[in-house]
């Protein structure tokens, strides 16, 4: 009995837990670059995001090789020669928002916030500061940002020629619609 | 002109016609048409699962930049961005499925949870789930 009511007590806690805990397998990100010829673009929705509400912790996981343009050339161009996809197959954001309690979980609303924390796109590792939402809906929350990096900050090599033709950063969309952990 | 000089004109117009036809067409290629094309792997939604779960790396390069054929039963469907849709798979694990991205085109709309599918996409690679790309149904069951 004693250890039915231990095993209950631990249920409880790690019930809780996870009622803090929110993800999703479905997240998008996507880079933009516009250049003179054609517009740079790559989509992937099989980003997989989770959110803590309790510390404001964030981590992102995706595969480069989710990411997909229209153009079958470019695809294989970006894999092969710029982020070398068969050595490096994905890329992490682990951070952190930085103003959580302006943000009320228990009320439906848009809150901005500043997420910190640390980029690892091609093996290299940056320290990156941005701007981003945080949407309270029934049932779910939803995050979204946009920012700018720079390729040769992540040790992407791209040849004078075609790095002449486009802007010096990318413009990258983060949307996340999370749902708690506990449903799924 | 001479003849030889000729000819020589001819078959530079040949080659260079045929190199910019080339050019043209790798420049413009599209991403195969996974409802024709012929797949490298047939198999369930839970063995590629396990594959990928007990051995990684050598799933990875099995399957990777595959076309894979894949049968299984519909655990969720969840729009994605505007233009595609994803669809998951049940396997063996509680934690992880095959998720399968789609154009979300009409057709999209008839798929059911608990629904059993054939599917065919290139695989990406492995995160927490198996994840395909440009994908398009075999046979929509039922």
């Amino acid at each position: 009995m004693k250890g039915l009511l231990l095993f209950t007590f631990f249920l409880n806690i790690i019930l809780a837990a996870n009622a803090q805990k929110f993800m999703t397998k479905n997240g998008f990100i996507s880079f933009y670059s516009h250049t003179p010829m054609e517009d740079i673009k790559a989509d992937n929705n099989q980003v997989v995001g989770v959110l803590d509400i309790s510390t404001g912790e964030m981590v992102f996981q995706a595969l480069i090789k989710s990411f997909h343009f229209d153009r079958a050339l470019m695809e294989e161009h970006f894999n092969e020669n710029y982020m070398e996809s068969d050595k490096v197959p994905k890329s992490v954001f682990k951070g952190k928002i930085t103003n959580l309690a302006s943000v009320d979980f228990t009320k439906n609303g848009t809150y901005n916030v500043t997420v910190e924390g640390d980029l690892t796109i091609h093996d290299v590792t940056n320290k990156i500061s941005t701007k981003g939402t945080i949407e309270v809906i029934s049932g779910g929350i939803n995050a979204n940002s946009k920012f700018n990096i720079v390729p040769e900050d992540y040790k992407i090599v791209i040849p004078g020629v075609v790095r002449d033709k486009f802007d010096k950063s990318l413009a990258v969309t983060v949307t996340m619609k999370y749902t708690p952990i506990a449903n799924k | 002109m001479k003849n030889w000089v000729k000819i020589a004109l001819i078959a530079v117009v040949f080659i260079a016609v045929g190199v910019v036809w080339f050019g043209l067409h790798e420049f413009n290629l599209k991403h195969p048409d996974t409802s024709k094309a012929k797949p490298d792997f047939v198999v369930t939604a839970s063995t590629l699962q396990k594959e990928f779960e007990d051995n990684e790396a050598a799933a990875s390069s099995k399957y990777i930049n595959k076309i894979i054929e894949v049968r299984g039963t519909i655990a969720s469907v969840t729009p994605a961005d505007s233009t595609h849709i994803n669809v998951s798979l049940k396997t063996g694990s509680d934690i992880s499925a095959v998720i399968c991205t789609f154009k979300a085109t009409g057709d999209h709309l008839k798929f059911l949870t608990g629904e059993e599918i054939t599917l065919r996409g290139e695989c990406s690679g492995f995160l927490m789930d198996v994840l395909l790309n440009n994908c398009a149904t075999v046979i929509n069951q039922k």
